[in-house]
């Protein structure tokens, strides 16, 4: 097959991957990694290099208007994301370092365990936090951000820091290892365990994204696993699709494109396990 | 001065360039317009192989090895996921000064890790 039909293809599947991205409410690399994976001839570690690249843009372009706004916290992300950028360097040297199968293996569980966990998480818009743990506070993890909907100023402060750093070291060595970028994991660990309010703890997710990822996308860089054909149709597919699926956020129903996505993961993250199982 | 407005400015920025650099070389790579040190119709043959046997494939340069390939269109575009790889790293050089000391030296280290990371 010639080769201009690949970035074509990717480019169309990019595309339609933003739109549902933004309308499900999930980053574009975790789908992209398993979706891209299972069904075109790249091997693993390019498509990995180009989840993690994808991630990177779409963080990257968000957080300056996060910030700006207040809805991310440095001060909430400085300590998540310097732990999680140590991990996401170690996840890709190891993935870059595992055989091809042992990867997929791992992927397709990740995949799958991700799909679960979309389905079961709740969400708690305004936790309480009655007891900010010794750690947190001596970090200055805490602040005040305005809420738009409300109307008002919302004090946050978190609780449970050391286990958090804990989950953010695991979630960076996903990221990492999978490419799949980390919003899945990081807003649950941000507003489940550590009690952020939801909002800034989506917001600080992308901030913390930014960070450990960039760690990460330098390891296949330096790794020569970066191949720009691939990187940049999809880069410019999803970018173009996130801008459509936010125009039609306000008449899609939410809960039945989230139900189309968590069907895909299931889809690609079975491909993934059988292709490593070599089924 | 607020740091995250600091931080957000620089990064907005640095994210504008990084990726218009990207997508500009990426036309003078996919249109010929600078001979690819990969001849793209080789390329569907090497990337089904790993990272590291498409180097050995290729003769594809490692580490910073690219930065002596900017003459040509493949390695010109990684100039571009060069930059936007090191938006972070520069807003952070940015705001250490401007930040309490517990969290300046959280970023300090965050720029040593970033670094290390680039040159492993």
């Amino acid at each position: 097959m010639e080769w201009w039909i690949w970035p074509i293809a990717l480019f169309a599947l990019t595309f339609l991957m933003g739109i549902v991205a933004v309308l499900a409410g999930v980053g574009g690399g975790v789908l992209f990694v398993p979706i891209v994976g299972a069904f075109f001839p790249f091997h693993l570690d390019f498509v990995r290099a180009a989840g993690l690249m994808i991630a990177l843009t779409s963080a990257l372009s968000a957080a300056p208007s996060l910030l700006a706004n207040g809805l991310a916290s440095l001060r909430l992300a400085l300590p998540l994301a310097l732990v999680g950028s140590v991990t996401s360097v170690l996840g890709a040297l190891i993935g870059l370092a595992l055989p091809t199968d042992v990867v997929q293996i791992a992927l397709g569980l990740t995949i799958l365990a991700i799909a679960l966990l979309m389905w079961r998480a709740g969400r708690a818009d305004h936790p309480e936090v009655a007891h900010p743990d010794a750690l947190g506070a001596a970090l200055g993890m805490h602040g005040v951000y305005h809420d738009a909907a409300l109307r008002r100023d919302v004090a946050w402060q978190v609780h449970r820091t050391p286990v958090a750093l804990f989950v953010f070291g695991g979630i960076g060595l996903l990221a990492g290892m999978f490419g799949l970028g980390a919003g899945w994991a990081n807003v649950p660990a941000l507003n489940l365990l550590m009690g952020a309010p939801l909002k800034l703890a989506v917001g600080t997710s992308g901030f913390v994204l930014s960070v450990v990822d960039t760690s990460a996308a330098w390891v296949y860089l330096n790794r020569g696993a970066v191949l720009p054909m691939i990187v940049v149709p999809s880069l410019i597919g999803v970018i173009l699709g996130a801008k459509i699926g936010a125009r039609l956020l306000r008449i899609t129903p939410s809960h039945v494109v989230k139900k189309i996505v968590l069907t895909v993961l299931v889809v690609a993250g079975g491909r993934a396990l059988l292709k490593g199982l070599g089924i | 001065m607020n740091v995250q407005i600091v931080y957000a400015r620089w990064l907005d920025i640095g994210t504008r360039i990084g990726f218009a650099v990207l997508v500009a070389t990426f036309g003078v790579y996919v249109f010929g317009l600078l001979e690819p040190l990969v001849p793209l119709h080789d390329l569907p043959r090497l990337w089904t192989l790993p990272a590291d046997r498409y180097v050995a494939a290729s003769g594809a340069p490692t580490g910073w090895g690219w930065l002596g390939f900017l003459g040509r269109g493949d390695y010109l575009n990684v100039l571009g996921v060069a930059l936007l790889a090191t938006i972070t790293l520069v807003c952070y050089a940015r705001i250490v000064p401007l930040l309490p000391r517990v969290q300046a030296v959280l970023a300090a280290i965050q720029i040593a890790i970033l670094l290390g990371a680039a040159f492993l």
